[in-house]
């Protein structure tokens, strides 16, 4: 089990963070240097650290980071698990009495939920560097954008990341170890295991990010 | 090599039924005739061979043994207790008192041979880990895996697949043996030396067998005691 949780952090963190990187500093790059214009043309530059925090930290990072990992490793745990049902790997597992879901789905969960607060965070580091590129190409200093953004973030936004990266990491590998485990007609249903888990788990996060919202308001 | 200690196995609070048979089947229905109800009882230290075609139903045999499926009718009793009614937790942990080869192997596909050997004395015993590689150990020996025992299942033949999960189904030593079409692609011999191991307990003494097959090969039918003809739902006594 430990092997596997490793494994799964491996698959879904560690080799994944170059794409998050990538994402993270092209979306901040592109939403502050778009910003960063029109809010000068109307002198309110102070406002950057709202749009920094309110829509790259808050909103747009979780869900883009979720969506990676949903791509990644959402749909590999949807076809791993319809395959072990399949081959008759789950059936041998319960009867060796032991537990399916503790040996196959929990592992997966802790990984996920491990590699997606872990992979938020890394995107809101890259996503502030970032920004602040972005916002040096029209000559603002340093210490100016910190104090703008920092006006913005709180230890309440650290929070949220993290209680999002547990929720939407939890919810990749649920709904798509339910999808995957699911399956009963043989190998032909594994692809559409594995669609129904990704589109459920997308459906699921953009609810949660909804009630995150309610409940951060 | 000294045997490793007997792992103490977590098989749950459920006491067995003194002096009952390790197996009993009690007006099951295989088929949709209500008419053809299977009685059949497989006492300790038998290796009982239930012999049919697909249709005769001789394949659910397995995995009712199990509790992996229910019966339409009537009762299957694993140690004097009517596995179906037990709860999925109770049943979970019970299981481990029965060994089980399914059809095919059901090996798990994204571990070697030797760690699925180790799964079930790694989840369900209080051994250290010094004391489960030891266990596997052993086992590798016994079934002669010792040369194969890292191949992932894909790499291996079908004869070296059915080894490891035979020797996987005996890691708890259970009382009880379930196996389901287990010579299906084996040789005479290669049959008949797997079925010698795992009707052997690890104190040399006699394991109760319950095997499924569509025919016994002359070497196997020397090891077996009592073999039965599954037809239409109902077991009929075969001379051997």
């Amino acid at each position: 089990m430990l092997r596997v949780l490793i494994n799964q952090i491996r698959f879904t963190a560690l080799q994944a963070i170059f794409l998050v990187t990538f994402l993270a500093a092209i979306l901040a790059f592109l939403v502050i240097s778009q910003s960063i214009r029109q809010l000068g043309r109307f002198g309110a530059i102070d406002n950057l650290g709202t749009i920094m925090v309110v829509a790259v930290i808050r909103e747009l990072g979780p869900l883009l980071t979720a969506l990676i990992v949903v791509s990644r490793s959402g749909t590999a745990i949807a076809a791993e698990m319809a395959t072990n049902r399949v081959m008759g790997e789950v059936t041998a597992l319960e009867a060796m009495g032991i537990d399916p879901y503790i040996y196959l789905v929990l592992p997966r969960m802790l990984g996920a939920i491990v590699s997606v607060a872990t992979l938020m965070v890394v995107f809101d580091a890259v996503a502030l560097t970032s920004g602040f590129v972005a916002a040096a190409t029209t000559g603002m200093s340093l210490n100016r954008y910190t104090g703008i953004v920092l006006k913005t973030l709180s230890a309440g936004d650290v929070w949220l990341t993290l209680a999002k990266g547990v929720f939407f990491g939890a919810a990749v590998a649920l709904f798509c170890s339910y999808h995957g485990l699911a399956v009963k007609a043989g190998p032909t249903e594994i692809p559409q295991a594995v669609t129904r888990g990704v589109v459920a788990t997308i459906v699921a996060i953009f609810i949660m990010s909804a009630v995150f919202v309610v409940i951060a308001s | 090599m000294t045997a490793p200690p007997a792992p103490h196995v977590r098989s749950g609070a459920i006491a067995e039924v003194a002096g009952a048979a390790p197996l009993a089947y009690r007006d099951v229905a295989l088929t949709t005739r209500p008419d053809r109800l299977l009685q059949l009882a497989v006492q300790a230290g038998e290796v009982v061979a239930a012999i049919g075609d697909e249709n005769g139903g001789v394949e659910q045999l397995g995995r009712l043994a199990l509790g992996l499926a229910a019966p339409a009718s009537g009762t299957v009793e694993v140690f004097g207790l009517r596995i179906a009614e037990l709860s999925y937790y109770d049943l979970l942990v019970f299981r481990r008192r029965v060994g089980y080869l399914p059809q095919g192997d059901g090996l798990l596909q994204n571990l070697s041979l030797r760690d699925n050997v180790a799964l079930p004395v790694r989840f369900a015993t209080d051994h250290r880990l010094r004391e489960v590689d030891a266990k596997v150990a052993q086992l590798i020996e016994d079934f002669r895996l010792r040369a194969i025992a890292g191949l992932r299942p894909a790499q291996a033949n079908e004869e070296d697949r059915r080894r490891a999960a035979a020797a996987r189904a005996i890691a708890l030593n259970p009382k009880l043996v379930v196996l389901e079409l287990p010579f299906v692609g084996l040789t005479g011999r290669a049959a008949k030396d797997l079925l010698e191991r795992l009707s052997r307990t690890e104190d040399g003494g006699r394991r109760t067998v319950l095997l499924t097959s569509r025919d016994l090969t002359p070497s196997v039918r020397e090891l077996v005691t009592r073999t039965v003809r599954v037809v239409d739902g109902v077991a009929v006594e075969d001379t051997k």
